[in-house]
C-alpha cells in the first residue's frame, strides 16, 4: 500500500470515526437538552410539572402581527369582540400578550388547563376585576393568586401570568419553587418539543390524553397503535403546518402512513377540477416520516387564503339574503306566436 | 487468504487512484455540494425546500438524499463500474496473465479485488453520507436522528456489498459486463420493483428499500405504484436474501474464474 492510499484511508476512515463520534456522544448525552445549544424551552417550562400529557405553545405576537391575522380579520371584521374583555380587564389581547404556553396535567383533566401567559398585565385592574366577580384574592408562597370556584389566576412573575383552576396553579407554582420536576426533565415530551419548537404555534401530547377517556373501547381499539402526536404551525404570509404521530412500532407507522396516504388520494379525488382552491391545499400535503414517525405537512399559502375568503364572499349572499332588496322578477315569456 | 490479502493490497491503490476514482468523487460530490447548498440557503433564512408548498423537515431532506440520490443512483452505479471491472479490466487491460501465474488460487484474486473494492467504495461514500448528514440535520436534530444514520450508513455497506458482488459475477461471465450492468441495475430493477406479483422478489432493490429507516418519497408515478404494491419482507429476511444473493454471487464468480480459460485477444 502507497503512502498516498494510506494517508486516504486515513482521512476517510477519521471522517467517519469523527462523525460517528459525534452523533455517539450527542445521543448519550441527549445534547439538544443542553441550555448552551439553543436553550431548552422558554421559561414557562419552570412552572409546568414533568407529568404534563400535553403541552403547547402560541406565540401570540407573531400570530396577532402575521398576514394571516389581518385577512382573516379582513373577511370577519365582526368576529374581534374583544373590546367588551378590554374594557373590564385592561387587555388587549392584540397587543398585550406575547406568548401563551398550555400544558394538561395529571388531576387537572376537569377544569381548564395550566396556561402561562406573558405580556404586559395591569394586576391592579384585574384584581379589581376579579373582587368584581366575587372572586377571592390570597398570598400562596409569595405569588399573588385569585380564586374563583373552580379557576384561578396567578401573578408568578411580574409580566407573566397562570391560569387554571386552583390546584393546577398552585401546582405550577410549587413546581418552579421546587426547582426541578419541570417538564424539561421530561425526556421523552421534550424530544418531541425540540422537534416543533421553531414553530410559531405547536403543541405536543400523549395519544391516549388526546383521545381522553370519554372513546369506547371498541373505538379506541380500532385506533392505530399511537404513542405521541405533535403539531407545529408557521404562521406568516400564509400557514405552513406539520402533523406528526409517533407511533409504537415500524409496522404500526407503516400502516398508519398507508392509512393516511389512502385518505389523501380520497381527497385529491373528492376535490377533483371542480374546487381548484381546495384540490391545490390538498396537493400541498405531504407525507414524509422514518422509523416510527408519521409526517402530514400542509401549506395554506396567502393566495389560497385570499380565494377561500373570496369563495366566502361569493356565497354570503346567497345564505343571507337582506330583506330590502327588491325580489328579482322573471321577465314574463314571450306569447307564442299565432299560427 | 494470504494471497486475497496480498491482491487487495494492490488493487486498492490502483482502485483509488484510477480514472474511475474521478468519477467516484463526482458522484459522491455531487450530494455534499447539495447538501452545504442547503444549508447556506438555510442560513441566510430562505427555505431550502418546499414540496407542493410545503417546507421540508431537515430530517426528510437527508431521507429523501438516501434514498434517491445514494440508494437509487450511486450505490447501484458505483456497484456497476467497480463490480464489473473487477476481473473485466484485467482481461481487457491483458494483464490478468500476471495474476493468474502467481501461485496462489485463482478465486484469491477475485476476492482481494472485491475487497479492494469494498474498501474503496464504502471509504468513499460512508464520509460523504457522513458530510451530508451534519450539513443538513440541525444539531439539536442529531440525537433524535442519529440511529437513522447509523442504518443508512450500514444499509449502504450491504448495498455496495451486494452489488459488487452481483456485479463481480457479470463481470467474469459476460463479454460486455458494463452494459449488461447497466441494463440490470436501471431498467430491470426499476421495471420490475413496480410490478405486482413476484417478479421483484428477483431484485435486490427490494430488499434494500425494505431495509430503509425514512418513508419513500411518494413523488412521481412510478414511486406512487410502488407504494400501491408495496409489500414489505421482514429485516431477517432482507439481510439473509442479501447476504445469500451476495454469498452465491462470489461463490460462482469464484467457480467462473477458477475453471474459465481466458483467451486473450492478441
Amino acid at each position: 500500500m502507497t503512502r498516498r492510499t494510506r494517508l486516504f484511508v486515513l482521512i476517510a476512515a477519521g471522517i467517519l470515526v469523527a462523525g460517528l463520534g459525534t452523533g455517539l456522544l450527542a445521543s448519550y448525552m441527549n445534547i439538544q437538552n443542553l441550555t448552551l445549544i439553543g436553550g431548552n424551552g422558554p421559561e414557562e417550562f419552570a412552572y409546568v410539572p414533568s407529568d404534563a400529557r400535553v403541552l403547547g405553545f402560541a406565540n401570540v405576537r407573531d400570530v396577532m402581527d402575521s398576514d394571516v391575522r389581518k385577512k382573516l380579520m379582513e373577511l370577519n371584521p365582526g368576529a374581534d369582540g374583544a373590546d367588551r374583555f378590554q374594557e373590564r380587564t385592561g387587555i388587549n389581547l392584540t397587543t398585550d400578550v406575547d406568548t401563551v404556553t398550555a400544558a394538561v396535567i395529571p388531576g387537572g383533566e376537569q377544569g381548564p388547563p395550566l396556561v402561562l401567559a406573558k405580556g404586559r398585565f395591569d394586576m391592579v385592574r384585574l384584581e379589581g376585576f376579579a373582587r368584581d366577580e366575587g372572586g377571592v384574592v390570597e398570598d400562596y408562597k409569595g405569588k399573588r393568586l385569585i380564586t374563583h370556584d373552580n379557576f384561578a389566576l396567578g401573578f408568578v412573575e411580574p409580566g407573566m401570568v397562570a391560569i387554571g383552576t386552583p390546584a393546577v396553579v398552585r401546582r405550577a407554582i410549587d413546581t418552579k419553587a421546587a426547582g426541578n420536576g419541570n417538564v424539561t426533565g421530561n425526556d421523552e415530551l421534550m424530544r418531541l418539543v425540540h422537534q416543533v419548537d421553531n414553530g410559531t404555534v405547536w403543541g405536543v401530547a400523549r395519544f391516549d390524553a388526546l383521545t381522553g377517556v370519554n372513546i369506547p373501547s371498541e373505538v379506541k381499539d380500532r385506533l392505530p397503535a399511537i404513542s405521541w402526536f405533535s403539531i407545529k404551525g408557521i404562521v406568516g404570509s400564509g400557514i405552513d403546518g406539520l402533523i406528526s404521530a409517533e407511533a409504537r412500532d415500524d409496522q404500526a407507522a407503516q400502516d398508519l402512513r398507508q392509512v393516511v396516504q389512502g385518505f389523501v388520494a380520497l381527497g385529491r379525488m373528492q376535490a377533483g377540477q371542480n374546487h381548484p382552491e381546495i384540490a391545490e391545499f390538498i396537493n400541498s400535503l405531504q407525507i414524509t416520516g422514518q422509523g416510527r414517525t408519521v409526517s402530514l405537512g400542509f401549506s395554506l399559502p396567502s393566495a389560497l387564503i385570499d380565494a377561500l375568503g373570496a369563495l366566502r364572499a361569493g356565497q354570503r349572499p346567497q345564505a343571507q339574503p337582506t330583506p330590502e332588496a327588491p325580489a328579482t322578477q322573471e321577465p314574463p315569456r314571450p306569447a307564442p306566436p299565432a299560427l | 487468504m494470504r494471497g486475497a490479502w496480498r491482491v487487495f493490497e494492490l488493487s486498492l491503490g490502483e482502485m483509488l487512484w484510477s480514472r474511475r476514482t474521478v468519477f467516484l468523487a463526482i458522484v459522491v460530490g455531487c450530494p455534499v455540494l447539495i447538501a452545504a447548498v442547503i444549508r447556506i440557503v438555510d442560513s441566510l433564512g430562505v427555505v431550502p425546500l418546499r414540496i407542493n408548498g410545503q417546507r421540508m423537515d431537515f430530517t426528510a431532506i437527508f431521507g429523501v438524499m438516501i434514498w434517491v440520490l445514494f440508494l437509487r443512483f450511486i450505490v447501484p452505479v458505483l456497484g456497476v463500474f467497480y463490480g464489473t471491472s473487477l476481473i473485466a479490466d484485467e482481461v481487457e487491460d491483458k494483464t490478468i496473465t500476471y495474476l493468474f501465474t502467481r501461485p496462489i488460487r485463482r478465486s484469491a484474486v477475485l476476492i482481494g479485488k472485491y475487497i479492494a473494492y469494498m474498501v474503496c467504495t464504502t471509504l468513499v461514500v460512508l464520509p460523504g453520507v457522513m458530510l451530508v448528514y451534519f450539513l443538513i440535520v440541525p444539531f439539536n436534530q442529531v440525537a433524535a436522528s442519529f440511529s437513522m444514520l447509523i442504518t443508512d450508513l450500514a444499509l449502504l455497506a450491504v448495498g455496495l456489498a451486494a452489488y459488487g458482488g452481483l456485479f463481480a459475477l457479470v463481470g467474469t461471465v459476460m463479454k460486455r459486463p458494463l452494459v449488461v450492468g447497466l441494463v440490470f441495475a436501471f431498467g430491470w430493477e426499476q421495471f420490475a420493483l413496480i410490478m405486482p406479483g413476484y417478479v421483484r422478489r428477483f431484485t435486490l432493490m427490494y430488499y434494500i428499500q425494505s431495509l430503509v429507516p425514512h418513508a419513500m418519497p411518494a413523488e412521481g408515478v412510478a414511486s406512487l405504484l410502488q407504494a400501491f404494491f408495496t409489500e414489505t419482507p421482514s429485516t431477517l429476511t432482507c439481510l439473509v436474501s442479501l447476504a445469500g444473493a451476495i454469498a452465491v454471487s462470489l461463490a460462482l464468480a469464484g467457480r467462473v474464474v477458477e475453471r474459465r480459460e481466458y483467451v486473450l485477444d492478441q
